[in-house]
């Protein structure tokens, strides 16, 4: 499968900083990645990279095949970006804007402009100092969703959007995915990464802590175990696998880790078993553990 | 009633601690500025220069600019009677437009920036800011007009009597109240803070246009002008203090007028509405280029309007130039030079005044670029086929394009309304004017390269270029009075450049601060194309 992100061993440093440490991931043609870590991690100094904004110390970044700051202009021509908090000159109207963001790009469909700008309920005419947060965003999110471009970053592209408008905006990236093109995407909402990322990388702290599709992940970590038995349940605590050990009266609740599943459940059905409930884990609880770990 | 202003006092005491720097500047700058002029003006009063003086500003134009005297001779107008004739409409000015700018920023803005909504969610009334604003503004004007009161005083001048003094600090003072209260009163009805600001600055323009036209047709018509009551008080002469009463009931009721707007508006709605935009943009923005002459437009035309007026205010005194120059020594010893005639030397030295503003506006324009970069404007654009070198070589194109036009109506205007003045004694053609203009091309050129060089290089620095132009502009403008040292001097760019049409045309040196500033523009695009882009950091 081509790549159509690569980067590996990025680093980047402000000052005395080091914002970036050693990031290594890829984003492979037609895959949505999900880009996921902490406040202040380095999810937007990495896409700021991508983007030709600020230079990297060390490492590599290409786009296409092609070097990042070296021929962001070949690569500019083909992706589309939403920032997080997306700023307007306040007397153009958010559809002078629109337009022009489109022209500039190069590759916008009039026609999607417009069917976007009802999706989204959008006043086009309103000057942009008047918009709400929200609908900042919406101007942005129009821009990039109305160019025809084979790879978008996202950085936190739905903050200050409503649920709805969030919804909407997952139904559009989704039309996208199946027009086979590449989506980076980092957010802090892990509903929307869980529902569109085909691929998560965890970053913390600069580097890269995690990669793989969720599935992967979920192997990589534990799931809720809820077990009634005929014996004392307490034997239980010290089987290998076994955290986070609860009681209460002949029901035990604990987190069962992946790897060792076979002998739990060997231990427990020597007990006997009466109930067994077992909670796969959420996009959450995966997060959790690497942001606090 | 008492429950909309609960805990103003509290918000008073927050910004006079928050606020205590801006208000040293604000006091101290504009009192010393207002104030501290006096022993110069004794040097002009010298001699025939107080007569010279009083002949010189019954020209209309003179008038239109710093308004009339009430006195009838030459022979009774005092150091005093001069010193509030040319002063006091200025300081007033100054004081007005402080006042909006300060007014406008602490309620409307930062009901704009969400601030206000963290405080009222404290115990704090629904008006509280704005009349803890009011009261902080009347506490500075206060404090300004005893400065300037106790500075003059202090000078012991004869004419500057204690009752004069207090007055023309009073009314400076006053200027700042009404000011404040046209600012308070826009600050409800307009939709956004730029709008307030810019309608309140816009009205203070307006009246003083129209006090212009009054001032030289009809005085009396003047008096209900707002604008007015803050100089028609006639401080040294008359002493008049019904204007100042009538600005003070004036500000009172703009400010009772505010409240009752305030108090019946929701928070962050205004009284106009806000105009419609276009649903598609014009062709015409579709482009880098578009959009920065789009950005641009308001601060470029004013500009390019204010140096037609200074043109033209300054074009009109040459119809009176022999009477002025023979009656004031300080006068002639700036401008004197035995060869060249006095409308000569005038235009020669003019000129430096002039190009160092019209430097001002291609320095806006570069740092621009900066600020729009800084305000994450350009975030979403970087990211599409528009390369760095096309946002930097369409900042210098437009800077270099206002320099150019700057020149060309600074110093157009000026040699039209001054062949006019002069009629057929005008010794100088129109591309004379021009001609000694363009000459001045380099230095303008050399200010633009200074600013691109720090927009590659040192983006934070970018402010200083306007500091380093303030330096060489004084310098040229003392230079002539104070006698300085050579090298001291030609720390300032122009000093480099003969003044056309006193000294003759050098290409060289023409030549070589324009290549200087084209390298200092390479250099600087250099910079740009390398280095990290700043979003808000
Ligand atoms: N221009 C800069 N100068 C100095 N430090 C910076 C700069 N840009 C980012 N940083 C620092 O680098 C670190 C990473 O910032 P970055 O914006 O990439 O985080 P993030 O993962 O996007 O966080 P968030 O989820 O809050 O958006 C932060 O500690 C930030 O303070
Ligand atoms: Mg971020």
């Amino acid at each position: 499968m081509p790549e159509i992100v690569n980067i590996q061993g990025l680093q980047k440093t402000f000052g005395k900083f080091q914002a970036l440490r050693d990031v290594t991931f890829t984003v492979n043609a037609g895959e949505v990645v999900g880009f996921i870590g902490p406040n202040g991690a380095g999810k937007s100094t990495a896409i700021r990279i991508l983007l030709g904004i600020i230079k990297r110390d060390a490492g590599m970044a290409e786009i296409f095949g092609k070097d990042v700051w070296k021929d962001s202009l070949e690569i500019h021509k083909r992706i589309s970006y939403v920032p997080g908090d997306v700023t307007l000159w306040g007397n153009l109207s958010g559809g002078e804007i629109i337009d022009l963001f489109l022209k500039l790009h190069g590759r916008g469909d009039q026609q999607k402009r417009d069917y976007l700008i009802k999706r989204f309920e959008l006043d086009p005419k309103k000057k942009a100092k008047g918009y709400s947060k929200g609908n900042r965003q919406k101007v942005g999110l129009i821009a990039a969703l109305a160019a025809d471009s084979d790879l978008y970053i996202f950085d936190e592209p739905t903050s200050g959007l409503d649920p709805l408008m969030e919804a909407i905006f997952q139904e559009e990236v989704e039309k996208i995915k199946e027009a086979g093109k590449s989506i980076l995407l980092s957010s802090h909402i892990l509903s929307e990464v869980e529902r569109l990322a085909d691929r998560v990388v965890i970053i913390r702290q600069g580097e890269i802590v995690e990669t793989g599709s969720l599935d992967e992940l979920r192997h990589l970590t534990r799931s809720t175990v809820t077990l009634a038995t005929e014996g004392d349940v307490a034997e239980m605590a010290a089987v290998n696998g076994v955290f986070d050990f609860e009681q209460k009266d002949h029901q035990a609740t604990f987190s069962a880790d992946h790897k060792h599943l076979d002998d739990i459940l060997r231990e427990a059905s020597k007990l006997g078993v009466k109930k067994f409930e077992s909670v796969p884990p959420t996009l959450e609880d995966l997060f959790m553990r690497h942001y606090e770990g | 009633m008492k429950e909309k202003f609960a805990g103003w006092n509290i918000l008073f005491l927050l910004y006079l601690k928050r606020d205590w720097k801006k208000m040293m500047i604000w006091i101290v700058g504009l009192g010393l500025f207002s104030a501290a002029y006096v022993p110069a003006f004794e040097e002009i009063a010298k001699g025939q220069g107080l007569s010279g003086m009083y002949e010189t500003l019954q020209n209309p134009a003179m008038i239109a600019m710093v308004g009339p005297t009430p006195v009838e001779t030459g022979a009774e107008y005092t150091l005093g009677a001069m010193y509030s004739h040319e002063m006091l409409l200025f300081c007033g000015l100054f004081a007005m437009v402080i006042a909006v700018l300060h007014v406008v920023s602490h309620t409307r803005k930062e009901e704009n920036l969400g601030l206000t909504e963290i405080i009222r969610s404290f115990q704090i009334g629904r008006q509280a800011n704005s009349l803890a604003t009011m009261m902080e503004v009347v506490f500075i004007n206060v404090l300004l007009a005893l400065l300037i009161s106790g500075v003059m005083i202090s000078f012991g001048v004869d004419t500057i009597s204690v009752e004069g003094a207090f007055l023309f600090g009073a009314s400076i003072g006053m200027a700042g109240m009404l000011g404040a209260g046209i600012a308070l009163v826009m600050a409800q009805i307009m939709p956004a803070s730029s709008g307030a600001t810019g309608s309140a600055l816009g009205i203070i323009g307006l009246l003083y246009i129209i006090r212009a036209g009054t001032d030289i047709s009809n005085v009396d018509l003047s008096m209900i002008n707002p604008l007015r009551w803050t100089y028609l008080t006639y401080p040294f002469t008359e002493n008049n203090w019904m204007p100042f009463i009538f600005a003070l009931i004036f500000s009172l009721v703009m400010v009772v007028l505010a409240f009752a707007l305030e108090g019946a508006r929701d928070m962050g709605a205004g009284y106009l509405p806000e105009r419609e935009g276009r649903e598609r943009a014009r062709k015409s923005l579709l482009s880098v280029r578009g959009l920065f002459i789009k950005i641009n437009k308001g601060v470029m035309i004013s500009w390019l309007v204010a140096f037609v007026m200074i043109g033209a205010a300054y074009g009109s005194i040459y119809g009176d130039m022999q009477t002025f120059l023979e009656s004031n020594e300080i006068v002639q010893q700036m401008f004197a030079n035995s060869e060249a005639s006095i409308e000569e030397s005038f235009t020669g030295t003019i000129m430096v005044v002039m190009i160092g503003l019209v430097s001002i506006l291609p320095i806006v324009l570069v740092n621009k670029l900066f600020a729009e970069e800084n305000r994450s404007h350009l975030s979403q654009l970087y990211a599409t086929r528009v390369t760095r070198s096309q946002f930097y070589w369409t900042s210098i194109g437009l800077a270099t394009f206002a320099g150019v036009t700057g020149i060309l109506l600074a110093a157009g205007t000026l040699g039209g309304t001054a062949i006019t003045a002069m009629g057929d004694q005008s010794a100088m053609g129109i591309l004379d004017f021009l001609a000694a203009g363009f000459n001045f091309l380099p230095a303008v050129l050399f200010f633009t390269g200074l600013a691109a060089l720090a927009l590659g290089w040192a983006p934070k620095l970018s402010k200083a270029v306007y500091v380093y132009l303030a330096y060489s502009f004084l310098l040229n403008y003392f230079g002539g009075i104070a006698d300085l040292p050579e090298w001291l001097l030609n720390t300032a760019i122009q000093s480099w450049i003969p003044r056309i049409p006193l000294e003759d045309f050098d290409l060289l040196i023409f030549v070589t601060i324009t290549v200087i500033s084209i390298a200092m523009i390479v250099i600087g695009h250099l910079g740009y194309n390398r280095r990290d882009l700043v979003e808000g950091a």
